[in-house]
């Protein structure tokens, strides 16, 4: 038996004995290692052993598996001596549908540890690796971030071959490819990269790949891992990756030329290149109809700059620009602020302070107490700390609204974004006014302009301004008229011409 | 690297030192003043100005925790100085916040200060940055400290009250919309005079607790009009003066007139829309002449006469003609005759048809004004009898 320290390469011999104990000195003695000793086809002088995690099997395809080996033969008068090759017992008598030869003992084991079967017989220098992946799933639910009315309810799961099954469900175009990796070097997580091989961008493949192949990590416990290790601006607080647990999302990215990211193990798949307005896209949108989408899509809009802006403009007109506000609406703020003790900057990072904590405390704890703190929360800020004269009415509503609408942006991750962007905005406009919140914005907005997502400029189409791309940004023009990929794609054109559904003329 | 970033916050570091939160300034701690009236000090030279400043938590129903309200949306104050400025600053003597002027609504002027001259008003109100262009000007017979803090009985702030009668002017067409903008436009053209709106107490309010005591509680009316000229207020127009005025300044398109009856003593009212007015200018003899029309249509919409109104058709149109033309020509008399003022704003008229003959009398328009000849003719047209109907009537 040879070690290879280094890559722990390990080779089978002849010997089942010497064989055995390999595999048990690298697997330990852990309990939920099971060593099944059998008789190849019944014969004393034909012994194996099938190696298989308890817990991780399918025990029906163990038994399959035994009844193959010990039964089957025999009940085909074969002799065990005439199967001289694993080649030979894997084509004759197994009847599992995925059954490969195995050479090395490390892969060996690490198909043992991904709840494969791992059988060996004495005589042979090669094992059999069986496919006898099973445990218990989480069923397909709803994703619970991202809900929508009008659509499909399915969700990803945990198992990753289930969520690759989904898009192939969706996609039965031969030209899908799902292309495997390992990364992490303890966890071995299994990594899908999604495509289609003709829509895809040209070389996206090979950058992704590079991407992933670059990363030496011990353990990838789930997709936001990879995401910060391949992302293209690491250091900013804009998420250049999309993520989502919807496979109908997945499936639309796929035809419009991006690559998704399967990760084992998570509901979470990862999809790039990104947009940023994709974040405030919403697969109802396209399910909906047109002027319907266009409308919710354009409030989503105005969600968007609400969550981002509004605290910040209160401030600043409260606090410097007091001609700009209206003189009656200036007299209903100032008479809701005439005993608040604090400057309204203070007052503003307060209140939303308190709606983070509340939302952070609704989240963690158990869901029959989050509800318990969100009622506490509400009236203790909406109520008390008015009629106690720490806050202002209307700053009270101008925090509330600015929290619905941070919700109302689907994508959880890039709402968390807007909410950090909030506080640097917010106390440059509390400090310097009108000055203060045009220079932050800019700031970002200029940031925002220079960071791309895998060769994709970050607010495409908006900057740079594409414009075929604008039938599907602002308004959500009707399905007849977004015939157009994005321009990345390899094919552009999505759909034939004249797709406007125009009613015959003759009498029906 | 490091070292350029460290210059970056070094230098914001310094920037924000330099201008942390100058001017910034809560809105609870302004006092929000949106009238002012200004009338002559007791001692010669000097101004006196009242402020009407706004105290929100009375102003505003209070929702949240109690701030000691008195009951009184606004609080007025005198302040007195050399300028109108130093009166300002001097008001800062004893009102405790910072005084802001951007939410000003009303300048109101005593009459004795408009007919000195209102140069150093105009100029104030134009340069400060905080006061806003569309600030309502008013003169006053009255006391302008008594009319900025005389409360109305629907806005709880006066100021704001007096901006809706205003608004609203076009409906009872007796006053002009006078505001800053108009009036430095006017202060500043060659031609043009300003004219400014004029504001009376008067005893008309109606005391809910005391009804029999009707008519005690005095009210801000707003009817009639300050005629200026260089820069000093001439004299007065009357109501109906001021009604022709507006045909020529605002394009006046409705309002009531009440004519008697031709069979009867009784009257009728008639509402005339549609006004249209034309200016004709014309140049014979080295003198600018106008030919004036003004064209309109009217309803009957209120009759005491108790015939047809089809029959008197004829004599309501040429009574309504007369009316107008009667108000028109009051309003030529006194702007010719008495003020010699051209606030019809006919020089631009004037202007724009003969740039060459203005060239020659601009300088004298004054003159030339008052010496022109003006031909006013007035068409009614009465329309809209329906419910007077021969059948009905009878």
């Amino acid at each position: 038996m040879q070690v290879d320290q280094g890559n722990r390469q390990l080779t089978f011999e002849a010997r089942l004995s010497r064989n055995s104990e390999t595999i048990d000195s690298v697997l330990g003695s852990s309990v939920d290692v099971q060593k099944r000793e059998f008789m190849l086809c019944g014969k004393p002088d034909h012994k194996g052993i099938c190696y298989f995690l308890d817990g991780m099997v399918d025990s029906q395809a163990i038994d399959g598996i035994l009844r193959a080996l010990v039964v089957l033969g025999n009940e085909l008068n074969l002799d065990p001596a005439s199967l001289r090759s694993a080649d030979a017992i894997r084509t004759r008598l197994m009847y599992s549908a995925s059954a490969k030869l195995c050479g090395d003992a490390s892969d060996g084991v690490q198909g043992i540890v991904s709840g494969d079967t791992l059988v060996l017989v004495d005589g042979l220098e090669e094992g059999i690796l069986v496919s006898t992946r099973g445990w218990k799933d989480r069923g397909i639910e709803e994703p619970s971030s991202e809900n929508n009315v009008r659509g499909p309810r399915d969700g990803f799961t945990e198992s990753i071959r289930s969520n690759t099954a989904h898009i192939r469900r969706r996609i039965k175009d031969p030209k899908l490819r799902f292309d495997s990796m390992i990364v992490g070097t303890r966890t071995k997580t299994d990594i899908n990269i999604a495509y289609i091989e003709d829509l895809v961008k040209e070389g996206l493949v090979d950058e992704v790949t590079r991407r992933l192949g670059d990363i030496k990590i011990d353990a990838i416990l789930e997709s936001g891992y990879i995401e910060e290790l391949i992302e293209d601006a690491p250091l900013s607080p804009f998420n250049t990756v999309q993520s989502t647990e919807r496979p109908d999302k997945v499936a639309a990215a796929l035809l419009e030329g991006r690559v998704a990211i399967f990760v084992d193990n998570t509901p979470v798949v990862l999809i790039v290149p990104t947009y940023f307005w994709q974040f405030i896209q919403a697969p109802d949108d396209y399910y909906d109809r047109y002027w319907v989408g266009s409308f919710f899509r354009i409030i989503r809009y105005v969600a968007f700059f609400i969550s981002l802006l509004l605290p910040s403009v209160y401030v600043m007109l409260v606090s410097f620009h007091h001609e700009m506000i209206p003189t009656s609406l200036a007299l209903t703020i100032a008479s809701g602020r005439e005993v608040v003790p604090f400057p309204v900057l203070l007052e503003a990072l307060l209140m939303e302070l308190a709606f983070e904590l509340m939302r952070e405390a609704g989240l963690r704890m158990p869901k029959p107490i989050g509800q318990a703190v969100s009622i506490v929360g509400s009236l203790i800020i909406g109520q008390a700390a008015v009629q106690a004269g720490l806050v202002s009415p209307f700053m009270v509503i101008v925090v509330a609204i600015t929290g619905i609408s941070s919700f109302a942006i689907p994508s959880y991750t890039s709402s968390l974004a807007i909410r950090l962007f909030r506080f640097p905005i917010l106390i440059a406009s509390g400090l310097f006014g009108l000055l203060g919140f045009a220079t932050m914005f800019f700031a970002l907005l200029l940031h925002a302009l220079s960071i791309r997502s895998f060769g994709e400029p970050y607010l495409a189409p908006a900057s740079p301004y594409r414009h075929s791309e604008q039938r599907d940004m602002v308004f959500r023009l009707p399905i007849w008229m977004m015939d157009k990929r994005p321009q990345f794609a390899q094919d552009t054109q999505r759909e034939g011409d004249r797709q406007m559904p125009r009613p015959g003329k003759g009498k029906s | 690297m490091t070292r350029k970033i460290l210059i970056l916050f070094s230098s914001l570091a310094a920037l924000m030192t330099c201008v942390s939160c100058v001017g910034q300034r809560q809105i609870n701690e302004l006092a929000i003043v949106t009238a002012v009236g200004i009338e002559n000090g007791q001692k010669p030279g000097t101004i006196r100005l009242s402020a009407q400043i706004i105290r929100p938590s009375d102003a505003r129903g209070q929702t949240g925790a109690p701030s000691g309200g008195t009951g009184q949306p606004i609080y007025s104050a005198l302040a007195e100085g050399q300028t109108i400025f130093d009166a300002i600053r001097n008001l800062g003597r004893f009102v405790s916040r910072r005084v802001y002027w951007a939410h000003n609504f009303l300048i109101v002027m005593q009459e004795d200060y408009a007919r000195n001259g209102i140069e150093d008003m105009v100029d104030f109100f134009t340069r400060n940055h905080e006061l806003r262009m569309n600030t309502r000007v008013a003169v006053t017979s009255d006391s302008p400290a008594e009319v900025i803090s005389t409360i109305t009985g629907l806005e709880v702030v006066p100021g704001q009250a007096v901006d809706n009668l205003f608004q609203d002017n076009e409906i009872v067409g007796q006053a002009p919309s006078s505001d800053m903008m108009n009036l430095e436009e006017a202060y500043l053209s060659r031609s043009s005079e300003p004219i400014l709106a004029r504001l009376t107490l008067v005893s008309r309010g109606i005391s809910n607790k005391k009804p029999q005591e009707h008519g005690s509680l005095k009210q801000v009316e707003l009817a009639g009009a300050a005629v200026f000229k260089e820069g000093r207020m001439v004299g007065w127009l009357s109501p109906e003066e001021t009604r022709g005025l507006l045909f020529f300044t605002e394009r006046l398109e409705s309002g009531i007139e009440v004519v008697g009856c031709p069979n009867s003593g009784n009257k009728l009212s008639l509402e005339f829309r549609d006004a249209r007015l034309k200016v004709k200018p014309s140049y014979r003899n080295e003198r600018p002449e106008f030919r004036i029309e003004l064209r309109a249509k009217a309803d009957v919409v209120e009759s005491g006469c108790g015939t047809n109104i089809a029959k008197i058709r004829p004599d309501i149109e040429r009574a309504l003609e007369e009316r107008l033309k009667g108000e028109i020509e009051a309003l030529l008399r006194k702007a010719q005759r008495e003020y010699h003022s051209d606030v019809l704003k006919l020089a631009d008229v004037f202007r724009n048809k003969f740039p060459a003959e203005w060239r020659k009398i601009g300088d004298r328009w004054s003159s030339a004004f008052s010496e022109a000849r003006v031909d006013v003719a007035v068409k009614a047209n009465v329309k809209s009898v329906v419910l007077k109907s021969e059948e009905s009537s009878q």
